[in-house]
């Protein structure tokens, strides 16, 4: 399987009538092309990661507060949105995998990962990233629902990992 | 000086640099991420660095003046701190910001004022041998010169 150049766009699709066989072939398409929602209130490690996400050839999205992820995904203001055609897709948005750091202000990393596993993203792998390597804190998120608990400053070599998770995620492979 | 004294010069500087303890295998992580797509890299993610290293080393010298301490939030502060030197390799600040979270933990407020001095000395220190390691870099580019990985 082939992984497209990463943009750092991501577009808004406006649903047009079209044959359902195009409609399952741009999604096809789509969906070869990983989108990580990278988030972290650190500018200097947005801006790491995102480096390290686009040189792994994944399209990124960062933002900077457990907030903004919960906007972006369109759980702030109302409860679990209704399903739309594929899994992973809401709102015109694709996301393959959602990375957090932990020790956010206002919503946590944590608080963050509940959240997306008690609503209609809850099969989008999260991972949490922490400076700080404490068991009950990873046991925690791992018992929380997360697919990965890793330890900053992340490298080239972690990003191998996530691959794997995201791969696994795939609805068709 | 010509151009193959110039990149060994550089060479010897940044191999000093980690020998030293100012930069880790962090910060050799960045180097590798730098391509021809984004080849000011490094110094983008050095630069937003050393921004937000001042802004909290002000905000600390602030609350460390107040008459009721927070050391709630110094130590918050300090943890930002910790975790973006770490994310360069800014490694020997790190480890003051390591000795300063155990002196907030105790609330010694005397500890914390050392520590805060020890973190401003090893910044100063780092960004001045980056400014001159980036110097040394441009003028290689400059002399057409690639700068050795």
């Amino acid at each position: 399987m082939e992984l497209m150049k990463s943009e750092n766009i991501v577009q808004d699709r406006q649903p047009q009538p079209q044959e359902e066989e195009e409609i399952m072939q741009q999604e096809e398409e789509e969906e070869q092309r990983f989108h990580v929602l990278a988030v972290d209130d650190s500018v200097i490690d947005r801006k790491l990661l995102e480096k390290l996400l686009k040189a792994s050839s994944y399209q990124v999205t960062c933002v900077e507060s457990g907030e903004k992820a919960l906007e972006y995904l369109g759980l702030l203001h109302h409860s679990s949105p209704a399903s739309s055609s594929s899994q992973h897709h809401h709102q015109g948005h694709k996301v393959n995998l959602i990375m957090t750091d932990f020790s956010m202000p206002g919503t946590s990393g944590y608080d963050l990962l509940k959240r997306i596993k008690g609503s209609s993203w809850k099969d989008v792998p999260v991972v949490v990233m922490s400076s700080e390597n404490v068991p009950s804190r990873i046991s925690m998120c791992l018992e929380g629902g997360a697919e990965e608990f890793m330890l900053k400053p992340l490298q080239l070599s972690d990003l191998h990992k996530i691959q794997a998770h995201l791969l696994k995620s795939l609805p068709h492979s | 000086m010509d151009l193959v004294q110039l990149q060994r010069q550089f060479v010897d500087y940044r191999t000093s640099l980690y020998h030293e303890g100012f930069l880790d295998e962090q910060f050799t992580q960045l180097q590798e991420l730098q391509d021809e797509n984004n080849p000011d890299f490094v110094v983008e993610v050095v630069s937003l660095f050393f921004e937000d290293s001042e802004r909290l080393l002000n905000e600390l010298a602030r609350a460390l003046e107040q008459q009721s301490i927070d050391y709630k939030r110094i130590d918050a502060h300090v943890h930002q701190l910790k975790g973006s030197s770490s994310s360069i390799g800014a490694q020997r600040v790190q480890k003051v910001c390591i000795a300063f979270r155990n002196y907030c933990e105790e609330q010694n407020v005397e500890g914390c004022l050392k520590c805060l001095q020890q973190v401003w000395h090893e910044y100063s220190l780092v960004k001045t041998k980056l400014e001159s390691l980036f110097q040394l870099e441009q003028q290689i580019l400059t002399a057409g010169g690639s700068i050795p990985m």
